[in-house]
């Protein structure tokens, strides 16, 4: 909030009042409003302090410093008393500078790397991923059952693997460096180790707690390593693949096989050019812009899928806002009797939980067990027919969100004052014209810039396709664009169809989308600027 | 001046609620959770695990199968002193554990289909485990769950689809797909049903559910390597073999005989035949529970091939219960899915919360005495090839089923499969 | 669907009434119709009556589906294809099964708890941001405004992974902040509190004539009397929808809450209906619409408990004091 205002006090450009009067500093406040405040900072320092607690316990310092300069920022604000906005801003921001703007903008620096399914991690996961999946068990070797026994305390000792060999049922004791007989061990019926001299035998709780320890721990032996199998049997497995640092390489010990780091694809590659599934993430730079553009299908549907894509954001958001309104209207008339059940048993819609509703419409548009061929008597093919899809698709939508608009119009007739308009008169020319002056325009600075959210959001409307056809009806020549698709959800498609989620890709994509739809945002609002002013 | 300073006040109200309110919140749900039947999932994960002396051992599954292994797995918990908390993703639990995986929340356990392997090994997301005994498996089943020359699961059913027929509509299994579309039009031009089939075509395809009557008809969607896994390189999609048989389908689609309709979907596809408007359903044992609530007689049989064609088999699913590889409670985890889940009791227990086809023989054997499906379904599923596990495999089913449902809603054959084909190709690269 | 019209009205009344309301602008002109039919008063059809029908028909296109939930609900079969529009039978099977079979009563104080929180803290500061967007001019207004726009249209689905790990760590950090905790639902909810709201009452706020906080100003009245003592009194009627929308918004959100709520009695109501039908929504459709429908409940009372303020009319004296 750096670039707070300098006139603070507001609209008319009147000069700032001596200071205290519209600020917020401590010198010229009531005592209520001082004491107000004093308990409102202090909570924000107390909860910076419970928050600062774990960080310093877990010496997070990056978070600690951004918290601490966080509270500063906001003991700042309320205590100065000259910029007013940021008092009022701040509250809301934090949460969306938190909870919106951080996670866009990582997702969006992903763009320009590989990160989806099999490039998720670091290079050092995908070598842990790879040599724990080649972890075999030695041909024809025993199973052992396995006791886990520590040296002395049985949350810190070091840990033993008490073995017993399932044909000699002979005790054996494992650690880091190998295996030798155990001396002195008791044996039950079933061949597990029950006791032995000298160390504590876990039980399965207290084992549970060394959890990581048991997995790390292996018993070298001439063929390979034993390891635990769980926490009452173990095998003698080896390792096939291993990273070899000195060639940057994984080696497969058993074939002699070798696949080398590739840091462009951030996969291990072999000379035919195989990769091994788990890769790591990697940055790609342009990669994925280059791959939108000259993506085939999207050259050849773009446009037709953009034109589809703004008729259905248009069409739902007029639709619902000019029946929306036309109902607001009518029921706007102090003496229309039943005015309370009208009105929830118009929002109804709104109310009942939209994924379910969605899925309801679905069924109620199939074409032979729906029910709007059923009481028509029609068999309209509705999700077969390209147009007849996009019909449902807006029906379905329009349903959905009409309610909404005939909620906000009608607060908004409400808080139109009436006398404004009543005051034009009774009769009904006249009322029109006060209606068209003086409500229409009213009714327009409130709900202008709803409209551009509103379509916003309609454009990028994945679950209005997602819930309801999938983008369906595909046509033969294409299966990958079809008659509904907005262009979200074929990004979705695309993002996540093949081999797993590729979400480097998709950001990218919805970037380019992103930008489209933010151009058409930014065009349309500036036109609300004239609005804006008309008081 | 007097200035009441509304805000503040309200602004500080507001601040003081929240943390008296977070303090209620918490103990809110620590009484609700608190109820007999869930008492360790309740409270804090620091307070249980101080509270059992032990770890926590978390597993995660869908809403079905999370209820019906939660007494089980609190028996588990008691058993070893730990704390079992069972929860349910209900949509996208692969993508919730990969996302959970990468996060480092994730579960010890995740219980889920075999075709997740292959993009759970990538994300580097599960284990392999050892199998105390390979051998007391169903081989069809620890064939699914082996992936890469690993076994990455337990498994602990196996499922497959095959024919459910109202035998009071038609009481002989019809021998071929010809005998079965004629007595499901006879059904239907006397009156007695409505559809010939429900085989959830869908209105976007679904290859699962097509794929007997394909194969069938001799067409395939993919080669396979030396060693027998799926190889999604050879894309056999629009093979001439492939334009062939959905040749063959398309004759049974809308514009044909309308045994196969788009809009018989996932959703109502299993009322239909319940409903007595269908003689006969594709579907698999899920299928099995509605039809017994529905009251109607019914027997189970292989899905009838093409007269002169290649046996009508279907892909073989496993569920199986996966370790964690970046669980907290790994050990644990091992123990609960390799030595615990691996016994016939829990198969059992599993078997009678959903009637599918128990992976231990022993299991297997021992319900099959009083639930003949079992066997029927079993034999349906002979020879099947097990839903490919590797990744690349999701390119192909996407286009593939697009262009099946445009085939049976009459577009043309080869048209629909080579645009399938070029798709594959491109996302596949 | 339309019940018909509420009293016998006159004949051509009935039809020019009835062709308004074919197209929305021609609604307005209906207010004309007094002139040309001539009756001094207007009839009470051209005054009130056609209010009915259009009121009727929005109900009946509003409740057609709902209907149909309503009938699957009361059917004890309670799958998708024996359900009809009209109820085939009045059994509560499925009610009772949702109630004993689910911990649908935690779902439902889950929902009602986190989207009374949120809903109501939401409105608050987007009450306080709209406020400081439509009284002050500063630098950074407009571009504020639409940044506030744009950040809520980027696709929510890809932030997931982000706002997951994000999370973790919170769960780490503090746990009663954290995954299956109400208040860290909230908390992540919060990051929309400014975004469409704002707009929306500042669209409201730019309606109140400026004169009015200037002259409060001029009397001596800091900007916490104007925010609190006029202009939040005067936009009663917005503040209300806000508070309902959030409301809806919040109970009705599933993407989040899906993943976020992963133990049984920490979900809420959309994430446990879902629960219920994915897979196998056939079966579970009876349940499925007799949940649909008790998770409307809250808001219906809600939408009862603030109409009064949503009907306000509260502004007509404002204006003139």
């Amino acid at each position: 909030m750096s670039t707070a205002t300098r006139e603070a006090t507001g609209p008319a450009g009147q000069p700032t009042r001596p200071s205290g009067k519209g600020g917020w500093g401590l010198s010229g406040s009531s005592p209520l409003a001082l004491a107000a405040k004093v308990v409102l900072l202090g909570m924000v320092a107390a909860i910076t302090v419970w928050m600062a607690m774990p960080l310093i316990a877990t010496q997070s310092w990056v978070l600690l410093a951004l918290l601490l300069l966080s509270a500063l920022a906001i003991f700042v604000v309320y205590l100065q008393p000259r910029y007013i906005p940021p008092k009022y801003l701040v509250p809301g921001v934090i949460f969306l500078l938190l909870f919106q703007v951080f996670p866009v903008l990582f997702t969006v620096s992903t763009a320009f790397t590989n990160f989806g399914d099999g490039h998720r991690g670091s290079k050092e996961e995908a070598i842990t991923a790879i040599e724990s999946s080649s972890v075999k068990r030695v041909k024809d070797s025993a199973t052992y059952s396995l006791s886990i026994a520590t040296k002395g305390d049985p949350a810190t000792g070091d840990l033993v693997f008490l073995l017993t060999d399932p044909k000699s049922k002979e005790a054996l004791i494992g650690d880091a460096t190998g295996i030798k007989p155990l001396e002195g061990a008791e044996v039950s019926s079933l061949g597990r180790v029950t006791a032995a001299e000298g160390y504590t035998i876990l039980n399965a709780g207290q084992a549970s707690t060394r959890s990581k320890d048991i997995s790390n721990l292996s018993v070298p032996t001439d063929t390979g390593a034993i390891r635990a199998q769980g926490i009452s049997r173990a095998y003698e497995g080896v390792k096939a693949r291993a990273y070899d640092k000195a060639c940057d390489c994984i080696k497969d010990t058993t074939t002699g096989a070798t696949w080398k780091a590739d840091g462009d694809r951030g996969s291990f590659v072999n000379d035919k050019g195989e990769a091994l599934s788990q890769g790591w993430r990697v940055n790609v730079g342009a990669g994925n812009f280059t791959r939108v553009f000259q993506d085939k299908t999207l050259q050849t549907h773009f446009l037709s899928m953009l034109a589809w894509n703004f008729f259905f954001a248009l069409a739902v958001v007029f639709g619902t806002f000019a029946v929306g309104l036309a109902i607001a209207l009518a029921l706007h008339h102090p003496r229309l009797k039943g005015l309370k059940i009208y009105r929830i048993l118009i929002v109804l819609p709104y109310a009942m939980p939209a994924f379910a509703m969605m899925l309801v419409w679905r069924d109620m548009f199939n074409q032979d067990f729906g029910l709007i061929n059923q009481l028509t008597g029609a068999s309209t093919n509705w999700f077969g027919n390209p147009w007849l899809a996009k019909l449902a698709v807006i029906i379905i939508q329009f349903w959905l969100g009409y309610p909404y608009m005939f909620l906000v119009t009608t607060g908004a007739l409400q808080s139109i004052p009436t006398d404004l308009t009543e005051a034009a008169g009774v009769d009904g020319a006249s009322k029109f014209f006060s209606f068209r002056t003086i409500t229409l325009p009213l009714l327009f600075v409130a709900t202008a810039p709803l409209l551009i959210s509103s379509f916003a959001f309609n454009f990028n409307n994945f679950n209005a396709i997602g819930f309801t056809t999938e983008g369906g009806p595909f046509p033969p020549e294409s299966p990958q664009v079809g008659g509904t698709d907005l262009l979200i959800s074929y990004t979705y498609r695309l993002a996540f169809g093949a081999g797993g989620a590729q979400y480097g890709f998709a950001a990218a994509m919805s970037l380019l989308i992103f930008l489209i739809v933010a151009i058409i945002s930014i065009i349309s609002f500036r036109r609300t600027a004239a609005l804006e002013e008309i008081n | 001046m007097k200035s009441t300073r509304l805000f503040a006040g309200l602004a500080a109200a507001s601040l003081l609620a929240l943390p008296a309110c977070s303090g209620g919140s918490g103990s809110g749900s620590s009484s609700s959770t608190g109820s007999a039947t869930d008492s360790a999932s309740g409270a804090s994960s620091s307070a249980t695990s101080a509270a059992a002396g032990g770890g926590t051992l978390t597993i995660w599954a869908d809403d079905k199968r999370a209820a019906a292994l939660k007494p089980f797995a609190e028996q588990f918990g008691k058993d070893n002193g730990v704390t079992v908390k069972v929860q349910a993703v209900s949509k996208d639990l692969q993508a919730a554990f990969v996302t959970a995986s990468q996060a480092g929340n994730a579960p010890d356990v995740v219980v889920g289909a075999h075709d997740w392997i292959g993009n759970m090994v990538q994300n580097g997301a599960v284990d392999p485990v050892q199998l105390a005994d390979e051998a007391a498996f169903d081989p069809q089943a620890v064939k699914a769950v082996t992936y890469d020359g690993q076994v990455y699961g337990v498994p602990y059913a196996v499922e497959n689809l095959a024919l459910i027929r109202n035998t009071k509509l038609a009481p002989n299994a019809p021998k071929s797909m010809e005998d079965l579309v004629k007595t499901g039009k006879e059904l239907k031009t006397s009156g007695k049903a409505k559809e010939i089939m429900a085989l959830q075509a869908g209105q976007n395809g679904d290859v699962y559910h097509l794929q007997p009557l394909v194969n069938s008809a001799g067409g395939s969607l993919f080669g396979m390597t030396s060693d027998g896994m799926p190889d999604a390189k050879q894309v056999k999609v629009n093979s001439p073999e492939t334009v062939a048989a959905l040749k063959k389908i398309a004759a049974l689609g809308e514009k044909g005989s309308g045994a196969l309709k788009r809009s018989i979907t996932a959703e109502n596809a299993i009322s239909t035949f319940t409903s007595g408007k269908a003689a006969y359903l594709v579907s698999g044992p899920w299928a099995i529970t509605d039809v017994k609530k529905a009251n109607m007689s019914y027997d189970v049989s292989a899905i009838p091939a093409f007269e002169g064609g290649k046996p009508a088999t279907p892909f073989i699913g496993t569920q199986a219960f996966y370790v964690a590889s970046k669980g907290k409670n790994k050990s644990l985890a091992q123990e609960f899915t390799t030595n615990f889940v691996a016994t016939p009791e829990l198969h059992v227990a599993l078997y009678k919360a959903e009637p599918r086809r128990p992976a231990l023989v022993e299991a297997a054997d021992q319900v099959k005495g009083s639930d003949a499906d079992i066997e029927k379904f079993k034999a349906a599923g002979e020879g099947g090839l097990p839903l490919p596990a590797i990744p690349q495999m999701s390119a192909i089913w996407e286009p593939m089923g697009k262009a099946e449902a445009a085939i049976i809603g009459g577009a043309d054959v080869q048209k629909s499969l080579d645009a399938a084909a070029a798709a594959v190709k491109k996302s596949i690269g | 669907m339309s019940s018909g019209m509420p009293t016998p009205a006159t004949g051509a009344a009935g039809a020019a009434d009835g062709r308004a309301l074919g197209d929305g602008p021609g609604l307005l002109d209906t207010p004309k119709q007094p002139v040309q039919l001539g009756s001094a008063q207007g009839s009470w059809f051209s005054q009130v009556g056609w209010r009915h029908i259009v009121a009727l028909l929005a109900v009946a296109f509003s409740l057609f589906p709902i209907i149909f939930v309503i009938s699957a609900a009361f059917n004890p079969q309670g799958t998708l294809s024996s359900t009809t529009l009209i109820p085939t039978g009045a059994s509560t099977e499925n009610f009772t099964g949702l109630l004993e079979r689910t911990a649908f009563k935690h779902w439902f104080i889950n929902s009602v708890v986190i989207a009374a929180v949120a809903g109501a803290l939401s409105m608050f500061l987007s009450a306080l941001a709209a406020y400081a967007f439509s009284r002050y001019r500063f630098k950074g207004r407009r571009p504020g405004l639409m940044f506030l726009l744009l950040v809520q249209m980027f696709p929510q689905f890809l932030a997931m992974v982000t706002i997951y790990i994000m999370f973790t760590r919170i769960t780490e950090l503090y746990p009663s902040l954290g995954f299956n905790t109400w208040w860290g639902l909230i908390i992540l909810y919060m990051g929309g509190a400014l975004g469409v709201n704002t707009w929306l009452m500042k669209g409201f706020f730019d309606t109140i004539p400026k004169d009015l906080d200037e002259s409060a100003k001029v009397d001596g009245a800091t900007h916490t009397q104007v925010f609190f003592g006029i202009i939040l009194p005067l936009v009663t009627p917005i503040l209300a929808v806000v508070g309902l929308l959030s409301f809806i918004g919040t109970i009705n959100e599933f993407l989040i809450a899906n993943i976020f709520l992963t133990e049984g009695n920490s979900k809420t109501l959309a994430v446990g209906l879902f629960g219920l039908v994915a897979g196998e929504r056939n079966n579970n459709f009876g349940i499925f619409a007799a949940g649909t429908l008790l998770t409307a409940i809250p808001t219906v009372a809600l939408f009862f408990a603030l109409q009064k303020y949503i009907v306000g009319g509260l502004t007509a004296g404002a204006v003139k004091g």
